[in-house]
This record gives structure tokens, sequence and C-alpha cells, in this order.
């Protein structure tokens, strides 16, 4: 079985392993005998070429452009028997774009302390034509007419610095402390737009405006634990701060003229958290033990409004929100095995979100028709959960679990608004298994969960004159009447020595309730999944692995064009009423080879691929009749195959090759320019075949 | 260095265990020293890489509370009568037990800290035992490698397996992105056993700028990002669960462009599906601070 699960790691992973040469790859042997390791380092040297140019392959590697990549990764550990301090310097990717280092000592049981530092870049795998100018910056410079630009590479990166150390004291008792500091900076698709005609080639008055990033959030995280055999309290202090090193607003020079309005842009505000907690757990008795935690947050944004507000908001507002969010949260659960086959759960939830940020008038003058009132709409929420489950021992390994959940969420409501709303939904589920726990060559369990929620009245949506019905026809998805039934089917099953089969299917369907007098909104749901897994020792050298995935989902919702104000469909015509199905449809293969033919060489091979197919059937119910979207189809394929040659105990050459090939039809930027003729583009046919040479050494 | 907090009370009444289990061993056994016994090296004579452990936090000697300053014994019982005949089943056969009685050998000293809501979790009530996801006996443990760390969770969660790879993704299979950055698997107080109290607190450890709150909120942000977003992997840009419009008609009212069929040509409104759907004009979807109304900035726009 040892053998079987070092086997389940999936292509992809072991794809990314190989070209980059981890440290893990350099593990040490089997000990024989009566020989002690205490020591596992490792340093990986070697050079990766890359075929030709591909954005997705590269999108959070950096590897996106045909030439050369270092690869050097090492993994330097050290253990002081003596003192028991540990002391490693860990670095993956050193020599790419998204590198992790990491530091950390500590003398086991007494004190620690970690340094560590990780790069995440992201590479916008669209290739971005534009001659808009100032990207990444708060300050655009956009054409007025469509104009001929140059390739421009957006991206991000994270710079991550992670601080952190704990101690332990009078027995019982420990302190950790961790900080961790994030610069993340570049830039990001993003763009304005309004109605109106734009000019020839375009769809309409949309202008490319990246937001620009450069933004530094700092987290910290300290706590004071006592542990013992009856008693865990763990309780501290969680900040965390958002600060945006750009201006509050994009500011965008030139650009159409119908969009000249549309500036600054307001930008994310600085915003922080402070959360004090108190957690903990209690074995009241070797049968029972009950476990809390008690926390509240104070979230506030007072960060400046934009500058120059155009045109001034009301007066009296301020010059910042003054937004507070506070939100207690309480939890206590209790485990309890009375008997020795009957096992009892309970567990209680309460997370009060209240919004506290006054309520002002920003903007006044709004048309009676309108809907909105010129409020700011603070958004509390109250979620209440309670779940009890008891589970009991049948003979021959057999277990019968029956559980109750139920939820409740309470939400304010604006007066005025602009989607259906109701105050609370209530959801109550109820869940049955049997599991078979213990056996030496099945074991399984199937589970049926039904669950219906339901909710107070649906509000009447009203216009700012506080008397018009505005429209009232949908019930959005996540407060919507919904009765969802899954059924979960999973088993391992050893037939015979060298081979093991692992099932799993799931089917879960949903059915939306519409609000009185409607039948728009959200109509279906349903996901299917079914997978099974296969491992096979042929030898004691060479093992087999594959599995096979397949996941479809399905939504189907229903509404109509142009409806009025009041919400009347004109069901007609070019405005008919419609539904779409929305598919997802994949298939998905896993192959892994592992091989060690020679004392010497050892192999290996993982092959994944998917094939994806989102469906957008769109059909009208009443009126004219309407075209569908075409399919869009994805496919992923990675081949990774590697070798190792031991050329000594300690020390050996690796080689990795890597297909990777990326497949689309998509057509969501295809076609599209933006009024200031800026166009994104990808190569629909991606290819890469990347080869890699490293030498590494263990001591 | 994490696995050993707790384990101050255990240590002591393991190492008086220790010293009556060698001091009941048959003469036979006695002919291998206590320390060959302890330090695990009489049992690997016959169990060769299960020692591997002793290289990892468990084998410090100088942390008396490691089972290496007791031995094999402190987790899997008296070898007494295993010696005697390897036909003779060691007291705790990990293979033989059930996740309860595993597990409550690894919280004997693994309780505290992150460990408090391992009882009544999901895993927990699902049979998943330490061992079920940890490799002690091995030179390092695949699942505290955010590079292979998704093999692991991946044995039980088909589910997801095939999500990590779609086109709009976090960078999982990279290794910069792990499973345990957003789920605590011991157990939580959130859903789904995120690592922090809810779903949006868990996204805003990375994604903080979406917090706010601001003068318009949307109210699905400030409730919950996963009913707009998979955070696991989608075809759709920016992890959104469908495309826009589709997304968007999920909720609002069909006034004015809303209810607007979906297409690849027309322009203006009529343009809901090409490029950022919706979001050509509603750039600022989860929220803005823009005080002012001059172009119904109040949905998002500016």
């Amino acid at each position: 079985m040892r053998t079987r699960a070092a086997l389940r790691t999936t292509g992809i992973a072991v794809a990314v392993l190989a070209a980059f040469g981890s440290a893990r790859a350099a593990q040490p042997e089997p000990l024989a005998g009566s020989e002690l390791n205490t020591e596992a380092s490792s340093v990986s040297l070697g050079v990766g070429l890359s075929s030709k140019d591909s954005r997705r392959f590269g999108e959070y590697n950096g590897i996106t452009e045909r030439g050369a990549y270092g690869l050097i990764d090492f993994n330097l550990v050290k253990r002081d028997d003596e003192t028991g301090t540990w002391t490693q310097l860990f670095g993956r990717n050193v020599a790419l774009d998204n590198p992790q280092l990491r530091f950390e000592q500590s003398r086991q049981g007494d004190w620690g302390y970690y340094i560590d530092f990780a790069r995440i870049p992201r590479f916008e795998p669209y290739t971005v034509t534009t001659g808009v100018t100032g990207i990444g910056t708060p300050n655009l410079t956009v054409p007025a007419a469509p104009t001929v630009g140059g390739p421009f590479s957006i991206k991000t990166t994270r710079d991550r610095v992670d601080l952190g150390g704990e101690k332990f004291f009078l027995g019982n008792w420990d302190v950790q402390v961790n900080f961790r500091n994030e610069q993340k900076t570049g830039a990001r698709v993003f763009g304005r737009g309004s109605t109106g005609t734009g000019p020839t080639g375009s769809f309409g008055l949309f202008e490319f405006t990246p937001e620009p990033i450069d933004s530094v959030t700092h987290q910290i995280d300290a706590k004071l634990n006592y542990t013992t055999s009856a008693l865990q309290l763990s309780g501290g202090y969680y900040g965390s701060f958002y600060n945006n090193n750009q201006s509050n607003g994009l500011n965008i020079i030139g650009g159409n003229p119908g969009l000249a309005s549309f500036t600054p842009i307001a930008l994310p505000p600085d915003n922080q958290a402070h959360q004090l907690y108190l957690t903990g757990g209690y074995n009241f008795a070797q049968t029972t033990r009950g476990n809390f935690k008690l926390a509240y947050t104070k979230a506030t944004q007072t960060d400046a409004f934009i500058s120059p507000v155009n045109p001034p908001q009301a007066p009296g507002t301020g010059d910042n929100l003054m937004g507070r969010v506070d939100t207690t949260l309480a939890q206590a659960g209790v485990v309890s095995t009375p008997m020795p086959k009957l096992t009892l759960r309970a567990d209680l939830r309460y997370e009060n979100r209240d919004d506290k940020t006054p309520v002002r008038v920003f903007f006044t003058g709004t048309s009676p028709t309108s809907t909105s009132n010129g409020e700011n709409e603070p958004r509390s929420i109250r979620t209440s959960t309670a779940k009890v489950e008891a589970a009991y021992a049948l003979p021959d390994g057999y277990r019968l679990t029956g559980g109750i959940g139920w939820e409740q969420k309470w939400r304010n409501v604006s007066a005025v608004r602009i989607v259906s709303a109701r105050d609370t939904t209530d959801e109550m589920s109820y869940r049955l298994e049997l599991r078979r726990m213990m056996s030496e060559t099945l074991t399984g369990a199937v589970m049926v969960v039904h669950s219906d929620r339901t909710g107070s009245p649906w509000l009447t949506t009203v216009l700012n004159d506080g008397v018009t019905p505005g429209s009232n026809l949908i019930a959005p998805i996540s407060l919507a009447d919904r009765t969802r039934d899954k059924v979960r089917f999973t088993a391992n099953w050893n037939p015979t020595d060298p081979l093991t089969l692992t099932f799993f299917v799931e089917a879960a369907k949903d059915d939306y309730s519409q609000r009185d007098g409607s039948d728009l909104g959200p109509q279906k749901g349903s996901a299917t999944n079914f997978s099974i897994d296969a491992g096979y020792v042929l030898t004691d050298r060479w093992q087999v692995t594959g599995w096979y995935t397949k996941y479809d989902t399905s939504a189907e919702q229903k509404t109509c064009v142009g409806a009025s104000s009041s919400g009347v469909c004109p069901a007609a015509g070019a405005s008919p009423i419609w539904s779409a199905t929305i598919k997802n449809l994949s298939d998905n293969i896993g192959l892994g080879l592992r091989g060690k033919p020679v004392e010497k060489v050892q192999l290996g091979a993982d092959l994944s691929y998917s094939s994806i197919r989102d469906q957008f059937q769109q059909s009208a119910l009443v009126g004219n009749p309407i075209a569908s979207l075409p399919d869009v189809t994805t496919k992923l394929t990675r081949l990774n195959v590697y070798g190792k040659y031991a050329l000594e105990k300690n020390s050996g050459v690796r080689l990795d090759y890597i297909y990777d090939r990326y497949q689309t039809d998509d057509w969501t930027w295809s076609t599209w320019m933006y009024a200031d003729g800026t166009t994104l583009s990808q190569n629909p046919n991606q290819k890469v075949n990347f080869f890699a040479a490293s030498y590494y050494v263990k001591f | 260095m994490k696995q050993y907090m707790e384990m101050s009370v255990a240590a002591p009444r393991a190492a008086l265990l220790a010293l009556l289990v060698i001091l009941c061993l048959p003469a036979g056994v006695l002919a291998q020293t206590p320390e060959e016994i302890s330090s695990g090296k009489f049992c690997a004579n016959c169990h060769t890489s299960a020692h591997l452990i002793w290289a990892g936090k468990h084998g410090t000697k100088a942390d008396s509370r490691a089972p290496v300053s007791v031995g094999c014994m402190m987790c899997h019982g008296d070898p007494a009568e295993h010696v005697k005949s390897p036909a003779n089943p060691m007291p705790r056969r990990f293979s033989k037990m059930t996740s309860a009685e595993k597990n409550e050998v690894c919280l004997t000293c693994h309780q505290g800290r992150t460990r408090i809501h391992w009882q009544g979790s999901k895993h927990e009530r699902n049979d998943v035992s330490c061992s079920s996801c940890h490799q002690l006996h091995a030179a390092s443990d695949p699942v505290r490698d955010k590079l292979t760390q998704t093999d692991v969770c991946f044995a039980c969660h088909k589910e997801i397996r095939p999500l990590i790879n779609r086109p709009s993704r976090h960078p999982i299979r990279e290794g910069m992105v792990s499973c345990s950055d957003c789920h605590n698997a011991h157990g939580s107080v959130g859903p789904s056993m995120v690592i922090r109290d809810n779903v949006n607190d868990t996204c805003y450890t990375c994604h903080m700028e979406k917090r706010g709150p601001f003068i318009r909120t949307h109210q699905p942000v400030q409730e919950d990002c996963s009913i707009c977003h998979n955070p696991h992997g989608t075809t759709n840009p920016n992890l959104l669960k469908i495309r826009q419009p589709f997304l968007c008609q999920s909720c609002h009212e069909p006034t004015s462009h809303r209810g607007n069929i979906a297409s690849l040509t027309g322009s203006s409104t009529g343009a809901n599906t090409l490029a950022r759907g919706c979001l050509n004009c509603h750039t600022s979807i989860h929220g803005t601070n823009n005080p002012t109304d001059l172009n119904n900035e109040r949905t998002f726009r500016r």
C-alpha cells in the first residue's frame, strides 16, 4: 500500500515537480538495517528550455517565452541532536519568476522563528494590444479614436514576506506570533463604458482602462495557547490591513467625449479589521468533548473619497464613508459517545455581521422613478446554524448516521432597491448515511441529503417615490426557495492484492421556486460527478495508476427582454421571454507510471487530459425565436516524463520533458475591440515542449 | 515543530510506560540495549523503513516529549508479545484500528492549537484518520508540501481534482497556493472548514481590497464570495461560476437592458457576453466608494 500511495501524485503536480526539480525529488533512500537518518538536505541545479511562447503555460511561473530558464532548488536541513535545534533553509524555483525561500530555526518544544518569502506572479493570459499609455499608474491617457497600439504585457506580482515565532513556557503555555507583509503591484484588465455608439469596429462606448495595482496588506496574528490533556485554549488578536498606495482615483485623460465624465474612477479604499478571539476545547469525560469559539471583529473603512469628486456629493456627507462593520461570532459544539456504538454530535453557531456604517444621502435630486434614493446601503447579515447528528455502529463494520441541520440568514434591506429581497431565509437539511468502515477489501459509503430552503415573504420593491411598485419578477438565486437533493456513493475496493479501485459518484439536483405571479428567475440546477481511480502494482519495480472523472453541471433560468420599470414583460416579438440552460461538461483523464528498471535508474511518466465543453442553450418561450451562443470547447493536455540516474549514492542527474497544450475556441475576446482600438487576443492552440536537465546532490 | 507543542503532559507518562515496558521485556529482547529498543533500532531489524520517522520531528531526542524518547511503543503499545513472536500483533495495530482509535493516539499529544475543532469536523465525522493524510514513517510528509498536498486531498475530493487545471484558476499546480491556504483540514468554525470564520474573511486574506465597506455595496459580495465564484477553478474569467450576463440575470430584474439575450453581436448593452460582459460598464462590481451619481455610479460604474 505504501508504494501505491506514492503514486497518487497527479500528472500536473509531478510535471511541475519535475520541471522545477524540487527537493522532494531528492528524498533519502529507505534506511537499511538499524541505520538512522536524521538529515534530508539536497541541492538541485539545472537548466530548462522552453520551445515556444505560451502565456498559459507561464501564467503563474513566468515561463511565458521561448528560451532557457535556470532551475535551482535546495533544502538544507540540520538537526542538532544535543539541543534539538532545527535549522532549515529552503528554496524552490529560485531562478524563476515564482521563487519561494524560507529560513527557519527552532529548538523543538522550546522556541522557534522563521522568515519566508514568496513571489506569486500572474501574467495575463491574453496579449493586450493597446494605444493606452500610463498603464500601471493612476493616470491613463486613452486615444480618442481607435489607435493601432503595441503589445503590452499585463501582469501582477505579489511579493510576500512572512515572519513568525513561537515560544513555549510554563509547561502548558505557548505564544505564537505571525506577521505577513504582501505588496501587490502591476495592473489588471479593467474598463469603462456607457451606452452610446462607438467607432466602427467597436461594440460601443467601451474603453480599456487597466486598473493600476500598488497596494500593501499586513496581517498579524498573535495568540496565546494553553494546552493540557483535558483543556485546550487559544486566544489572541488578528489584524488585517489593506493600504492602497495609489491615489484613490484612476484619472483618465482623453478618450471618447461620450465617456469624458467617467473620470476619476474610484479605486479600492484602504480598510482594516481587528479581531479578538478565544477558542477552546474541553474533554468533559473520556467519551464527551466540547469546543467553542468566541470572536469579535471591528472592521473600518475611512479612506478619503476620490478627489476631485465629480460632481461634489451632497453637503454634509463628509470626506469619507466612516464605514464600520462589527462582527460577533459565537460557536459551541459537543461530541459524545454515551455508549460504545452510539456517537452524538451537536453544534450551534451564531454570526452577526452588523454594518454600522452611517446612512447618509450622498446625492439628491434623484428621480421619483429611480431605483435609488441617494443613500448608501450598509449590509448587515445575521447567520444562525444548528446541527445535530447521531451515528450508530451496526454489525459487520457498518455504521448508520442521521443528521439534521438548520440555517437561518437575516439580511437588512434598503428601502429603495433594484433587486428582489426578503428579510430571512431558512434552510432545513436532512442527511442519512450508511458507511462500511472496516473491511479488508471493501469500504465505502452511501449518503443522501435533502434540504429545503424557504424564507420570509418577498418584499415589494418600490421606486423612489415610495409608492410605485418596481419590478418584482426574479427571486435571486441566493434567496429563492430551493429544494436540493444530493446522493453520493464512495467505495474503495481491493479485489486483488496489487489492484486498488476507488469509485466516487455524486449527483445533486436543485429546484427553485419563483416569486408569486412570475415564473422568471432560476429554475433548476444539477451536478453529476463520476470518478474511478485505479492503481496496479505490476512488479516490485513498476506501478501504474489511472483515473477518469466525468463532471457535468447545468443551470437553467428564465428572464425576459425589456421589462418595464414596474416589471411587466412585453413577452412578444423581439422582446421575448426566454430561457437559458448553461452547461459545463467535462471528461478528465489521468495516467501515471513509475518504475525502477535497474538500481540506479528511476523513471516516471504522467499524462493528464481534460476536454471541457461549455454550452449556452438559449430559447424563446414567448416571442420571436432567438439564437444560442456557440459552444466553447477547451482541451488541456499535459505529459510529463522524467528519468533519474544515480551517479553515486547521494547524487545524480535528472532529465525531464513536459508537453503542455492548451486548445480553445473561446470567443470572449476574439472579435472584441474597445473604442480606443485595444484588443485582447490569445493563441487558441498553445503548445509547449519543455526540456530540463539537472544535477542533484543529497547530504 | 508544530506537532509537538502539546506533548508536555503526555511525555512523562509515556516515559514511565516505556520504563515499565523495558523492565517487563523478555530476556531475548533484553539482549538488545534499552537504547536500541527505545530508539527503534531493534524494531528496524524487521520494519526497515518505518523508522524513517526518526528523521523528522518525532525523532528529536532532545525533546523529551518526542516519541523517540520513548520508542515505537509510545504509539504502538507494549511490544513484549510481539518481540516474542512476530505472529503476535502489537497492541495498537493501526491497520486494524478504527479511525477514532487511531486518532485518539495522535490526539494524546496533538489536540491543541489548530486542532481544537477536530472533533465534530467534517473530516472526523467521515472517518478520516490522521494517517489518512499524514505519512509519519517517511522522510517527508507530502501533505505538508504545497506542491504535493493536493494529491493527498484529491484521494477523496474527486470533485475538485479536475477543476484546479481549468483556464481560470488559482496557482495551485505551481505550488503557490494549496488547499490548506483556505481550508483547515483539522476543523474550523467556518463552512467547509475554511481557515477563518467564514468564506469572505478567508478570501480577504489575499483579496482584502474587496472588503470595503463601500458606499455602493453589492449584496452578494458582502455576503459570500462563493455565490458568484468557484475558487477551485472554472472555464469562465475570474473564477466565475457561469458567464455573464447569465450570472447577473440569476438575481437581477429584467428591467431596462438586464434581460437582454446573450449575444456575440450588437453594441452597447447588446454586447453583454463579450469581453468583460456586464462589467464592461459596471466595472467596479465588488463595490465602489464613489460618493456621486453623475453617470449611475451607484451601479458600480465609476
